[in-house]
């Protein structure tokens, strides 16, 4: 039964890659396309013909790029954080409750955390060893079907963040635009997490990408700026939040 | 990020780029593909209001979903010609446009005219594909040009070329790997 659906997909595959088949036949397709290797890199091969195919091309008229610049930056979501629990306040965490509180915490491994100094090395380096691991990691993340993902923006447009969670409950976050803090201070992950602010960890002085594992249903993220070190809890407004908006 | 660097940027590395809200990361995409992305909408819808709008909506999508281009699977360039012809072909088979293509097409000839040679004007590239294409034979290339520039459905080419469906599918599909093994052989695709 797999093996005859496979030959009636391979006998379409060509009219697909060049978007020569009807509505539902598309689905069927597109369906197979997510299990099947094979026949994803066929359909692929045939777009990359279909596409030096078109060689000649016009010059875009003037004002269109205009209009995609003004469609660039939407005004961020209105900051909406909950009240942490009086149960969960403390003004100053005692040893013992940083150390308990980290037994029951997200586990977050961070990593690219880089100070000012060798902020613009790294962005070269960055944008050249796209296999560097965390990175090429994030963007095969946020890139991965099954991924929950959710955008953080704050009342600066240029300080955003991306999170992707996969289903195992590894995350990554890319991050843009934080002003770099000065010593003494840091960046802190927080996960909302059945209506608490839960811990994910502090991010150094000017994170750009975080590599984390977490537990438990996730309804969004925040950063906040703290002193290093981090805190068990926080009630600074959030520099960048968002939420998941399911479906 | 300077100007120099963004030239010279692999797709991948662009694409991140972009995928770090660099503006001008988007603009260089748009400074190398943008030509290609209008002037297939545009062969394609026939419209260039229209075409300008799926121009606007290929690039914007590539801002805020740059992780759906994956640099494994084939080049920027593909990535975004067949988000717009996929767009594009969407919009050709809507009610509206279809009756603007019909009459169109009756204006222009009796019967549909995709002459596929003239979809192919840059110089170096331009050579090697028409002879990739020359090596197809008159109906693998027909029904490719149907397809692909004509915005037609396999059924619609069956109709029109008055062939069996199967044999359709077949055509484009033998085609379409010919003219990959022929592009191979010129270098302008990898194995």
């Amino acid at each position: 039964m797999m093996s005859r659906r496979h030959a009636e997909v391979e006998e379409l595959l060509g009219v697909f890659s060049l978007d020569a088949v009807d509505g539902h036949e598309h689905e069927w397709i597109e369906g197979h396309l997510r299990i099947c290797a094979s026949c994803r890199r066929e359909v692929d091969q045939h777009r990359e013909v279909a596409a030096l195919l078109v060689t000649s091309h016009a010059t875009p008229p003037g004002g269109v790029w205009e209009r995609i610049e003004g469609g660039l930056y939407e005004p961020p979501p209105p900051l909406a954080l909950g009240p942490v629990p009086r149960s969960l306040r403390r003004k100053r965490p005692s040893l013992l409750a940083l150390t308990l509180a980290a037994a029951a915490a997200m586990v977050i491994g961070v990593v690219g955390v880089r100070d000012v100094m060798q902020e613009r090395r790294l962005e070269r380096i960055q944008a050249s060893l796209l296999d560097e691991l965390p990175h090429r990691a994030a963007l095969a993340a946020l890139g991965n079907p099954q991924a929950r993902i959710v955008e953080l923006r704050g009342t600066d447009p240029a300080a955003k963040a991306r999170v992707a969670v996969l289903p195992g409950g590894q995350g990554y976050a890319v991050i843009e635009g934080l002003p770099p803090l000065p010593p003494g201070q840091t960046y802190q992950l927080w996960a909302f997490i059945e209506g608490q602010r839960i811990s994910g960890g502090t991010l150094g002085t000017q994170p750009l990408v975080a590599a984390f594992h977490i537990t438990g249903a996730v309804g969004g993220f925040a950063i906040t700026e703290e002193t290093a070190g981090g805190v068990v809890t926080s009630t600074n407004q959030p520099v960048v939040i968002g939420f998941f908006r399911e479906a | 990020m300077a100007t120099d660097d963004l030239t010279q940027m692999s797709d991948g590395a662009l694409v991140m780029a972009i995928a770090r809200w660099g503006q001008g990361a988007l603009s260089e995409a748009y400074r190398r593909h943008g030509g290609a992305v209008f002037g297939l909408a545009q062969r394609l819808l026939a419209d260039r209001v229209l075409a300008e709008e799926v121009l606007q909506e290929v690039f914007l999508r590539l801002w805020n979903q740059p992780e759906r281009f994956d640099p494994e699977r084939g080049t920027l360039r593909s990535y975004l010609l067949a988000q717009t012809h996929g767009r594009s072909v969407d919009l050709v088979r809507s009610e509206t446009a279809r009756r603007r293509r019909e009459e169109r097409d009756a204006e222009v000839s009796p019967e549909p005219d995709y002459d596929l040679e003239r979809e192919v004007q840059d110089l170096m590239v331009g050579e090697q594909v028409r002879a990739a294409l020359a090596e197809l034979s008159d109906g693998e290339r027909r029904a490719i040009e149907l397809a692909y520039f004509g915005g037609h459905s396999y059924r619609e080419v069956a109709v029109i070329l008055g062939e069996p469906e199967g044999t359709v599918k077949s055509r484009i599909r033998l085609g379409l790997r010919r003219l990959r093994d022929s592009l191979m052989r010129a270098g302008l695709v990898g194995s």
